[in-house]
């Protein structure tokens, strides 16, 4: 495996400790907290020097959403939600920081709240990492214990409150206005004393946390004679208004990813020059890199920002396997333009792939090898997106639904040159016709994989 | 081996009614067996390196094709027709058609796939009998010790006890569906006593048990209208979920056309049985022609534990001559009727109803000695004193045996009078895949019965066993396959292949050799390619 690097920020051995509060506080946990309290105002602008971008696929600059928080006034709350619902294939790196150093991203997330004056936190994460739900949530008790949160609290000026709250399991609850329907969903209105949850975790803590199922019945109790929160379904919603102006219950709203919050503190403590000398530029800081497919050491590589795909896939990942030549690379989630060896010199951040036509994304990268079936590949990955599809676009309904029916005809030998010229048909009527991205993604995968690999589908026709 | 007694000479010297000198006593049969079986052959071993049985050993031949790299990749399934059924029998021998049965009785739609035709298999060769505990002075419990015993208490007692109990049921199940035993003059089951046994336990159908046997199921199978048959379809792979933890079917090939063919499953039942054809040190076997190994190769890559992988069985008895017939039986009946061993010298040299194991070591160590009989360069043996059996009963090989008696005079050999050359064969794969009581192995969906599955036999099976076994636990299979009611598979990966390719990759070896073999490399069409 390879050695520890010099520029380990998020994931450096002494952050990797779980929900341990005293080694944490040793190895300097807390320092961006009270740097933070000094000074709420002057945090926003180290993020904007160090050109911290949104890490959970979209790239856009975290300081402008932060900006447009910190400006609108409070309805009477403000809040930030901390989206760990993460779910596409291929993507692990938030349940790893979740599990592994669940301080680090609620410190974050605290100085973000003091940053944009946010009094209410919400740690949303996906259900199914159990793990993860455990770690935070020792990590919340371990704070609520301390005089971490009154340090907080007394430098914003009104109580902070952060709750944990367990994602719906859908992989559309990570769209970020999705995220917030679940929010309100679980939260109502201006009850301030929602600690429910926790406090139903800790009378169930036999089987620590029980994900989908099991959170629902627990809710249910543990709100009591509190106006029981409607439930929904988590449906992204039409923007604008962004949620900056008018996100949960209609207050202004942050929705930033784990990884992005979790850079914060280091930024705070160390500097925006230092964070951008992370990164090979024009990126910045750090990236958590999911490595996964047909490498010799799959796993998240922590990485200066704009590593090339080639010193990712061979220097980390240790090649291919079986010595076979590189076929694609899915990036990011994958619902983003497929990489071929061509690009393999092709440096991994925002700026550089888009202008390649593709996306970082979440920094997801499932490399696949000669051998490999591209047609069962988009297949299967297309069936995702229809079965991730929430429903409420009609276009990308049926849109995903018929995309996912066609290419598993094509994949088990029984699709025609009409099914093909279909879908392709698809590709050029459906981007754009949806609310959220996810029909765009669907999109851009399969139409990129017919560029590359046209031949291949073709040969599958019956 | 290059002394031994030239052949015109040893018959020169041969007497069928020759004085035999008594038989010396056997000082230890722990060091016979370790200085003549096959199994203790120090330099044949090598430690596996990757996968669920890693650090163990087995035989250099058997090691290669468990680590080795598959024959398809995921763009080879691409355009391949799947077919959705809910129990996939893969092999159609007696364990296969057993399980088929079953598993369609109790209301699954079945698809039974073999490498050659239905039939084709070892079971047809099974020649001795079928053990059950059926006489008055007999019972389960000495069949369990007897099986445990025969198989040094390497088996599992769990295995051995529900086989062993369901012995009488499986020779009901049988009648009812026709087979044929040879009876007493009264009409009970006529019953013979074998090496190893405690009492006569042994129900067979003259000495063609097995082909009796199969004629049965496979009509039963070819009559059953939830049971498809696919002939000449060997499988080439398992396919797991995205997890490469569960097996949900697996990939087909033809031998006609090479068309790849996928099945998506609850569940896999492999009956494959063994590998005599890999000709493990270069011995010779009784197997029939698909008897490659592939069900370990499958089971091991998808993550199955497999069991007592350095211990097969060697026939005491294969014919070395003529030579289109070497590796053919005779069964072990004959000696139970009876026939002594001899070695050049016509000296007695080990009781002959001694476990297989023994008295294979000792027909190998007369050879490794210099008192074995040579034809030529490669083939040694000792004589089966055939001729001897029928000064003392006349008539005996004739109507007891006519399988022998047939199968030696169109080769212009007869029995009666000259003895049979003979040295052991390749015979049986002692373990296999661990399996519960239910056949299932530790890889959730994958079953396996028959020889390819291990534990029951311990190291060393004992005779009449393999016929009850496979439908022992073909039945239980069965049962149990279609009682697995998931929801049948998301999603059909290799994603086992490359954790093995991975695992591989790591440990530094090579990837070059591909498997399953399908096919001996000297059968026609040589080694089976797409």
């Amino acid at each position: 495996m390879p050695s520890i690097e010099p520029h380990l920020v998020l994931l450096h051995p002494d952050r990797r400790i779980g929900a341990d509060m005293a080694r944490w506080r040793q190895s300097g946990g807390g320092e961006a907290l009270a740097c933070a309290a000094q000074n709420p105002a002057a945090v926003r602008g180290e993020i904007r020097l160090a050109d911290l971008r949104g890490l959970g696929g979209s790239g856009f600059p975290a300081w402008r959403k932060w900006d447009m928080v910190a400006a609108a006034a409070p309805k009477p709350d403000k809040y930030l939600v901390v989206n760990g619902n993460e779910d596409e294939p291929g993507t692990f790196k938030d349940r790893l920081l979740l599990e592994e150093t669940p301080h680090q991203i609620i410190e974050g997330a605290v100085v973000a709240a003091l940053a944009i004056g946010a009094n209410r936190v919400v740690l949303y994460i996906n259900p199914d990492m159990v793990r993860s739900l455990a770690a935070m949530k020792a990590a919340l008790e371990q704070w609520r214990a301390s005089d971490l949160l009154a340090q907080a609290s007394t430098a914003l000026g009104k109580p902070l409150q952060l709750d944990l709250l367990p994602g719906s399991g859908h992989y559309i609850g990570g769209e970020e206005t999705a995220s917030m329907e679940w929010v309100e969903g679980r939260f109502s209105s201006g009850v301030t004393s929602v600690n429910g949850y926790e406090s139903s975790l800790k009378k169930s803590s036999s089987s620590d946390i029980t994900p989908a199922s099991g959170h629902e019945s627990s809710l249910k109790q543990s709100f009591g004679s509190v106006p029981e929160p409607k439930l929904r379904f988590p449906f992204p919603r039409g923007k604008p208004p962004y949620p900056a102006q008018a996100g949960v219950h209609g207050c202004p709203t942050l929705i930033n990813n784990v990884e992005t919050l979790a850079h914060v503190p280091h930024i705070v403590v160390h500097g925006a020059a230092w964070f951008r000398a992370l990164g090979k530029a024009p990126g910045t800081g750090t990236k958590l890199y999911s490595l996964s497919g047909d490498v010799l050491y799959p796993g998240v590589f922590e990485l200066p920002m704009g590593t090339p795909l080639r010193e990712l896939i061979f220097a980390h990942g240790g090649g291919l396997l079986s010595g076979k030549p590189l076929k694609a690379v899915f990036t990011g989630g994958p619902s983003n333009t497929l990489l071929t060896p061509a690009d393999l010199d092709v440096a991994l951040d925002f700026e550089s792939l888009r202008a390649r036509g593709s996306n970082l994304g979440t920094g997801a990268m499932i490399v696949i090898s000669e051998g490999t079936g591209i047609v069962k590949r988009v297949a299967e990955y297309e069936r995702f997106f229809a079965h991730s599809s929430c429903g409420q676009c009609n276009s990308c309904k049926v849109g995903t639904a018929t995309m996912s029916r066609l290419l598993d005809r094509i994949d088990t030998g029984r699709g025609t040159t009409a099914d093909l010229a279909t879908l392709e048909n698809l590709c050029a009527m459906l981007p754009g016709s949806g609310r959220c991205h996810l029909l765009n993604g669907a999109v851009q995968l399969l139409d990129s994989a017919f560029h590359h690999f046209h031949d291949e589908f073709k040969q599958a026709l019956r | 081996m290059s002394n031994g007694i030239p052949l015109t000479e040893a018959l020169a010297r041969y007497r069928p009614d020759a004085l035999v000198e008594p038989l010396p006593k056997l000082t230890d049969s722990d060091t016979l067996l370790n200085a003549h079986h096959p199994d203790h052959l120090r330099g044949s071993l090598v430690k596996l390196v990757v996968g669920a049985n890693a650090g163990e050993s087995c035989q250099r031949e058997l090691a290669e094709i468990l680590q080795s790299e598959a024959f398809i990749d995921e763009a080879d399934l691409a355009g391949t027709p799947v077919t959705d059924i809910d129990v996939l029998v893969i092999g159609g021998g007696g364990a296969g058609c057993a399980a088929a049965l079953m598993a369609a009785e109790k209301g699954a739609r079945v698809l039974l796939a073999t490498k050659l035709r239905l039939g084709d298999s070892n079971t047809v060769m099974a020649e001795g009998g079928i053990q059950a505990a059926i006489e008055p002075d007999d019972s389960v419990q000495q069949h369990i010790q007897d099986t445990l015993r025969g198989g040094h208490h390497a088996g599992d007692p769990a295995l051995v006890a529900v086989m062993a109990g369901d012995g009488p049921d499986v020779l009901r199940w049988l009648i009812r569906r026709g087979m044929q035993f040879e009876q007493t003059p009264s009409g009970d089951l006529h019953t013979r006593r074998a090496g190893g046994m405690s009492s006569a336990r042994l129900v067979h159908c003259r000495d063609y048990t097995g082909l009796e046997m199969m004629r049965v199921l496979r009509e039963a199978v070819i009559q059953h209208r939830s049971i498809e048959v696919w002939e000449q379809s060997p499988a080439v792979e398992l396919l797991s979920n995205e997890l490469g933890q569960k097996c949900v079917g697996a990939v087909l090939t033809s031998l006609l056309d090479g068309q790849l063919r996928i099945v998506r499953t609850r569940s896999v039942i492999l009956a494959t049985g063994g590998l005599g054809r890999l000709h493990l040190n270069g011995f010779p076997t009784s197997n029939h022609l698909g008897a490659t190994g592939d069900g370990l190769v499958l089971a091991y890559r998808i993550g199955a534990r497999l069991r007592e992988l350095d211990s097969f069985q060697y026939h005491p008895t294969g014919l070395v001559h003529p030579t289109h017939l070497s590796g053919k039986l005779v069964t072990e009946g004959v000696r139970a009727a009876g026939t002594l061993l001899l070695n050049g010298l016509g000296q007695r040299f080990i009781d002959e109803l001694l476990p297989r194991d023994m008295v294979c070591a000792a027909i190998l160590r007369e050879c490794s000695e210099g008192r074995g009989i040579r034809i030529d360069g490669q083939r040694v043996g000792v004589w089966l004193d055939t001729p001897r059996l029928e000064r003392a009963n006349p008539g005996l090989l004739e109507k007891q045996f006519p399988n022998l008696m047939t199968r030696t005079r169109v080769s212009g050999i007869d029995p009666r009078t000259e003895p049979l050359l003979v040295h052991p064969t390749l015979h049986y794969q002692n373990g296999g895949a661990v399996i519960d009581v239910n056949g299932a192995t530790t890889v959730p969906g994958l079953y396996a019965v028959g020889e390819v599955a291990g534990g029951i036999h311990g190291r060393n099976r004992i005779m009449g066993n393999a016929l009850l076994e496979i439908i022992s636990f073909g039945r239980r299979a069965g049962i149990a396959a279609t009682a697995n009611r998931d929801r049948g598979p998301k999603k059909v990966t290799l994603e086992h292949v490359n954790r093995l390719r991975r695992a591989l990759t790591l440990a530094g070896m090579p990837l070059t050799r591909r498997a399953p073999q399908v096919l001996p490399g000297y059968a026609a069409g040589g080694l089976w390619n797409r």
